[in-house]
């Protein structure tokens, strides 16, 4: 949507622009969930399971009933509830088994917090151990014991899933594309190679908390940190078999999301407790330490990668298969597992492809949406992957990904055809193969190597990523004049620290051609209140609530045109407007302004036309379809933003020990909307990419305990672990269909860090990794060659950390 | 229960206390000063920053009995009496070194802080002076841009930010 | 959320004596409560008695004298010994540890004491201050005794102190002052962390003294060296010393490794 407006005629659109949230957030005013006191509220707490897996033979709750001040405790038994966003598999507290460490057992609420964590102290629950399946592999295993033996009676979603009774696995999802086989036959190279990642946390600095009161009438208000409060009031009713019109979900600010929050979490379970207290509100706030386990994580992969290439460096075709590691539930994991099949292969051309993506329940936490929504694990793949393939035929990993990369007129792996318009690829990589210059060192350089002895490596990343949402995904945003002709927005896209409000704003404002003073984008989303939107997820928020936004403006506009017709006893067409009127444009100075038609223009002699000015825009995404579920061939992508990061890295080869000197990320943005939040999210992004490149990870006993659920043993970055040298580029390639050509980057600058990271170290020292993270004794074992010690941290199969450098690849005259 | 005196942001409090309440917690649940937020409540991540008796504190590792008599002052005492931002506050919103704003009152106070021990930190100072607050939204890099304008030593060449390619 | 407790807050040692010989192990000491609050949040301590120590203003006390040497008193925080000229000039070592200990917030509450009675591993203060040859002096109502820092701590957050019993301060002597040193510590991230492994060296005249955190149950402190002891030797030495462990931190192998890595580093900046 008006793509094509030249950029010096845009008054706000592209330009800097002050975030709407500012003064709240810096002054401490701006209030979250956690801040909140609702009167009457109750706390509450919960019992966690200390097993992997164990049935439960009772659970004595009778000392905790005793207590003075508690109202209610619940156990699972007494839930005859299942809640599920894409399978419906999970029960709000753990009946008759548990499936992961840390899960919720029994749940107390009580006057105060203090008198319910002691309550849950007095539950005594008698658990039977039970073998746990750790990890997605040895779940595949014919013997493997079932996480969920009655998968074949749950309720899912048919259009998108397939599940498969008596196995472990979630979902399937196939993409076939060409013929692999034949492909391989005719090819020059083949290379295969497995790489994995950990489970990671993600870590926002406000923990999961929600409010609720259930009404003996039945009428519910939940006040929740969550992203999604449309889905999440869904997905709550559906559960609870309750109107929707009976459940009122409010979000006022939120302390971070990034997907953790996307669904629905603690929020059925502090309902049913609100419920037994006889309607009294009650609270719950997950410590960091319930973060890791009582909710949920970003799932591990084992991503294997088998590429055919040609002589000239082209790729002929590619065997993929990602195990994921669902953990104990599907949640989000087996919609991860199907976005990431379509985007397997990176953003490259391949002819002939053949993927296979299996969600894998295991005895662990569940996995859920986390920024790049399965991109940022299995771009560490193929980005690896790209560059043992060049290694192996011997070609430049930049020249090789350039051969490859999606152009016009290619086809994605589910068939859709990539144009012009798409984006770029090819510049984003030039870019910062220009910003670290690549492929050889500065004199600076030189001279720091020497100085340091240590050696310095340089490499790049590419990768995409398309929204991964249901193909009608629709949104709405209404738009209200106020008496002194302002305006304000309501929708239920949340902004989370995003900025997506700040944007909105812009865009609104851009419409009306007024200041964007004059704008306000409401904070505290209710679904009492605000229009339907799907969920704030995906990188889809600017895009579509921004095209929604346009629209209400243009309805507003409509809406006020037609009463200043009638006011100005003229033709609309020959009116225009400014920032505060509509004028005639032959006569200016006969004009009506906003303000005396904001709540319904009057005639001096008291006559009303009018009404309030509403704008409404509603807007759904088009022409995307599902995908064939043999195939996996269709529509699946709003929009593709393509992107690179390049990073130099110097290492020292004898300890393994590294710095980040630079990094230099593009994106192809179709167009900025608001330069310093594209660059907020950009480093925001990478930055939390490092943390996934560097440190972060699950790591886990042989008995499927979680060992390091904290801050002293999960370290994220600080500011002291930046790379030195930050540099944030954009290309804009329009998106016709985006508001004013932009589309998402919400997800896209966590995607590829880590890749870019391993392609460094290998280019310096030669250290194959393939696994992350790369903390400082995975490339001093990579580098010295040293046994694959399989999880050296935990002596189980099932920690977080490995190097295991094996490279299969075959050239017929070479025979390497 | 024991009695508290102590001065925030200026004014004067008397209460009483459980002797097991964080200062935290004392902050945000008995006086209602909930700018203060808690991240971890294990020392970890900053969120909890305030003042006490001049020097920054994790409040979290703080038990409330032990302020009594102290004077703090918290992300509430940091705008003007009409309600204005300080220069910190200003350079945060002008570098847009604020996402969610969960961590951004424990920065502020670091800020605050640090620039009062060193007025015209260096870039490598003001990194090491915020090494103290995790911030997961903004990657610290607009934080540190926002500290150093504040002090007038951002390059010019770093002000413009987003390069169009 | 802490659990309930009983809390003091006495002005005079006495006071704190007869508190801790009325509650025993009951009661614990609060110095900078940042090891002691953690735990009580997690769990791992539930004292029903927490004496606060900050009112006694004599524990608070940094001096220095010729003679006996430095004195780090029960509540000086890290802050404080960072903040001394004299230390910053006659013990460099404990300046580079203490500099590296934890964030500014937790320095200005940690203690120097606080950190050796915690008897962690990884704690920073010790290495150096057993490269100092520091004392430990207890306190209790029945009188005060001294104990050499490498007998204080006896094994993973174990140390001798009774019940009854305080430190009242660490006594670091003159032997070493005009000696140089530094602390290397290697951590997770960039940013604040634990000691994944630690190693602290100190040469004085003619003598190098090396002492290893996070390698053993308790901090080790080598036997002297001549000045011009090799690396290979003093690597030969440690190697001996340590038994690392595999935890969720690092594997014993890598730990060694960087002990030894360490110690050629600090051993180059000798020469250098
Ligand atoms: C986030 C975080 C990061 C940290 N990082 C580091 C780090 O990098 N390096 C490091 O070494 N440590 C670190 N620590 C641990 C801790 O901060 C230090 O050990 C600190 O020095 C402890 O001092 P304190 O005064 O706070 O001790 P307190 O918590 O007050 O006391 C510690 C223990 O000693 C007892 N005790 C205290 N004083 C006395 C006394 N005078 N006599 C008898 N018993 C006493 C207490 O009862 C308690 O059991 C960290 C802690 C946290 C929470
Ligand atoms: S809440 Fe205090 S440091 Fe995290
Ligand atoms: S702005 Fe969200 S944690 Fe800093």
């Amino acid at each position: 949507m008006y793509e094509t407006i030249p950029a010096d005629e845009l008054k706000t659109v592209g330009r800097k622009s002050p975030r709407v949230d500012a003064y709240e957030k810096l002054t401490g005013h701006a209030p979250y969930v956690s801040d909140m006191v609702v009167s009457g509220m109750l706390y509450a707490a919960v019992k966690q399971s200390p097993h992997a897996r164990a049935r439960i033979r009772s659970i004595d709750t009778s000392r905790a009933r005793e207590l003075p001040g508690v109202r209610a405790v619940v156990t699972g038994a007494e839930l005859d509830y299942r809640v599920g966003l894409y399978v419906v598999d999970k029960g709000i507290l753990a009946r008759d088994e548990v499936r992961h460490f840390g899960e919720a057992v029994a749940a107390v609420a009580a006057d105060t917090l203090m008198i319910a964590q002691q309550a849950v102290r007095l539950i005594e629950v008698d658990y039977e151990l039970l073998d746990p399946v750790l990890h997605p592999l040895k779940a595949l295993e014919k013997d493997a014991p079932l996480v969920h033996p009655r998968l074949g009676d749950y309720s899912y979603m048919e259009a998108a899933f397939t599940p498969v009774p008596g196995t472990n696995i979630a979902n399937h999802t196939k993409i076939r594309k060409g013929d692999v086989e034949k492909a391989f036959a005719e090819a020059e190279w083949i290379i295969e190679r497995q790489y994995t990642n950990p489970s990671v946390q993600h870590v926002p600095m406000e923990t999961h908390v929600a409010i609720v009161r259930w009404q003996p009438n039945d009428e519910v208000t939940i006040w929740s940190s969550a992203q999604s409060p449309f889905t999440l009031r869904n997905l709550f009713c559906t559960a609870m078999k309750l109107p929707h019109r009976n459940v009122r979900v409010i979000v006022p600010y939120v302390g971070g999301g990034f997907g953790g929050k996307a669904g629905i979490g603690i929020e059925p379970l502090v309902a049913v407790l609100s419920r037994l207290s006889g309607g009294r509100a009650v609270k719950l706030t997950a410590s960091r330490e319930q973060e890791f386990s009582l909710l949920p994580c970003r799932s591990q992969l084992t991503y294997r990668i088998k590429t055919g290439v040609s002589a000239d460096g082209r790729i002929t075709g590619q065997h993929m298969t990602m195990y994921w590691d669902s953990g104990a539930y599907a949640d989000y994991a087996v919609n991860v597992t199907r976005a990431s099949a379509y985007s397997a292969a990176g953003p490259y051309e391949i002819p002939n492809a053949w993927v296979d993506a299996y969600t894998i329940y295991t005895n662990k936490p569940f996995g859920t949406a986390y920024r790049g929504f399965g991109h940022v694990e299995f771009h560490w793949g193929i980005e690896r992957h790209m560059d043992l393939v060049a290694k192996v035929i011997g070609m430049d990993p930049v020249e090789f990904r350039r051969r490859n990369t999606l152009k016009a007129g290619c086809r994605s792996l589910t068939g859709e055809l990539i144009r012009e318009n798409t984006g770029s690829v090819d510049k984003c990589l030039d870019a910062v193969c220009a910003s670290i210059n690549y492929g050889s060192l500065t004199k600076q350089e030189k001279e720091r190597q020497k100085r340091t002895g240590m050696k310095i490596g340089k490499g790049v990343a590419c990768f995409h990523k398309a929204p991964a949402m249901p193909p009608f995904t629709a949104t709405a945003v209404i738009l209200k004049m106020n008496e002194d002709g302002t305006v304000t927005a309501n929708l239920a896209l949340t902004d989370y620290g995003q900025g997506s409000y700040t944007a909105i704003g812009q865009i609104i404002a851009e419409r009306l051609g007024f200041a964007v003073e004059k704008v306000k984008v409401a904070f505290d989303c209710d679904t009492d209140r605000e229009p339907y939107d799907w969920q704030t997820v995906a990188s889809k928020g600017l895009i579509l609530s921004g095209n929604a936004a346009i629209l209400a403006a243009e309805d507003l506009l409509a809406r006020a045109y037609d009463v200043a017709s009638q006011a100005l006893r003229c033709n609309q067409i020959d009116l225009a407007h400014d920032g505060e009127k509509i004028y005639v444009k032959h006569h200016p100075e006969s004009a009506v302004t906003f303000r005396q038609m904001a709540v319904g223009f009057a005639y001096p002699n008291g006559n009303g036309i009018g009404g309030p000015l509403i704008g409404v825009g509603r807007y759904i995404a088009q022409g995307l379809s599902h995908l064939d579920k043999a195939t996996g061939q269709g529509n699946p992508a709003l929009d593709w933003t393509y992107g690179a990061h390049g990073m130099i890295v110097e290492v020292n080869e004898k300890t393994g020990e590294y710095n980040i000197l630079k990094v230099g990320s593009a994106f192809d943005v179709g167009k900025v909307v608001n330069p310093d939040s594209v660059r907020g999210q950009a480093i925001g992004g990478m930055m939390q990419g490092l943390g996934t490149a560097v440190c972060e990870g699950y790591i886990y006993d042989e008995a499927g305990h979680l060992l390091n659920p904290s801050f002293t043993d999960n370290k994220i970055p600080t500011s002291v672990d930046m790379p030195l040298e930050i540099e944030c580029m954009v290309v804009e390639t329009a998106q016709i269909d985006g508001p004013y050509g932009a589309r998402g980057v919400g997800e896209h600058p966590m995607i590829g860090v880590a890749a870019a990271l391993g392609n460094c170290l290998q280019q310096a020292t030669e250290a194959e990794i393939t696994h992350m993270p790369m903390r400082f004794e995975d490339v001093w074992r990579a580098i010295q060659k040293r046994e694959p010690v399989d999880n050296w941290i935990t002596k189980s199969p099932y920690g977080s950390c490995k190097s295991s450098p094996q490279v299969q690849g075959h050239h017929p005259e070479l025979g390497c | 229960m024991r009695k508290i005196r102590l001065r925030i942001n200026g004014d004067l409090y008397e209460r009483d206390v459980r002797e097991s309440k964080t200062l935290l917690h004392f902050l945000r649940e008995d006086v209602g000063l909930t700018g203060t937020k808690e991240g971890c409540g294990a020392g970890e991540c900053g969120a909890c920053t305030v003042f006490m008796n001049g020097e920054t504190v994790n409040s979290c590792l703080v038990l409330a009995v032990e302020a009594d008599g102290a004077d703090l002052q918290t992300i509430e005492g940091e705008t003007a009496e009409d309600g204005s931002l300080s220069a910190v506050q200003q350079a945060f919103a002008r570098h847009h070194a604020v996402q969610c704003g969960f961590c951004t009152p424990g920065m502020i106070m670091t800020v605050k802080d640090l620039l009062q021990r060193k007025p015209k930190p260096t870039r490598e100072e003001v990194i090491h002076g915020i090494e103290s607050n995790f911030c997961r939204c903004t990657g610290y890099q607009q934080i540190v841009e926002a500290v150093l304008d504040v002090t007038g030593q951002l390059p010019d060449s770093e002000k413009e930010g987003l390069k169009y390619v | 959320m802490l659990h309930d407790f009983a809390y003091a807050a006495p002005t005079a040692k006495d006071e704190v004596f007869s508190l801790l010989a009325e509650h025993g192990t009951a009661a614990a000491v609060l110095s900078g409560g940042t090891d002691l609050l953690v735990n009580i949040r997690s769990g791992i301590a539930r004292p029903d008695y927490v004496i606060n120590l900050k009112g006694v203003s004599e524990l608070a006390e940094l001096s220095f004298d010729a003679g006996q040497g430095l004195s780090i008193g029960a509540c000086v925080t890290v802050t404080k010994l960072l903040a001394d000229a004299t230390v910053r000039q006659k013990y460099p070592l404990l300046v580079s540890a203490a500099s590296q200990l934890a964030t500014h917030q937790l320095r200005n509450r940690a203690t120097i004491v606080g950190n050796i009675v915690t008897a962690s591993p990884c704690g920073d203060m010790s290495s150096p201050l057993l490269c100092y040859g520091a004392e430990v002096e207890l306190a209790s109502a029945s009188g005060t005794r001294t104990v050499a820092l490498q007998e204080f701590i006896t094994g993973v957050k174990k140390t001798v102190i009774r019940p009854e019993e305080i430190v009242q301060r660490i006594i670091v002597p003159t032997t070493y002052v005009g000696g140089s040193g530094n602390y290397l510590k290697l951590k997770r991230i960039k940013g604040h962390d634990l000691g994944v492994v630690s190693v602290a060296m100190l040469t004085y005249a003619t003598k190098i003294r090396v002492a290893i955190g996070s390698a053993a149950p308790t901090p080790l402190l080598l036997s002297e060296f001549p000045i011009d002891a090799s690396a290979k030797t003093i690597k030969q030495a440690a190697r001996a010393a340590i038994s690392p462990i595999d935890d969720v931190r690092c594997t014993k192998e890598y730990r060694a490794f960087m002990v030894e890595e360490f110690i050629e580093r600090l051993l180059a900046e000798v020469h250098a």
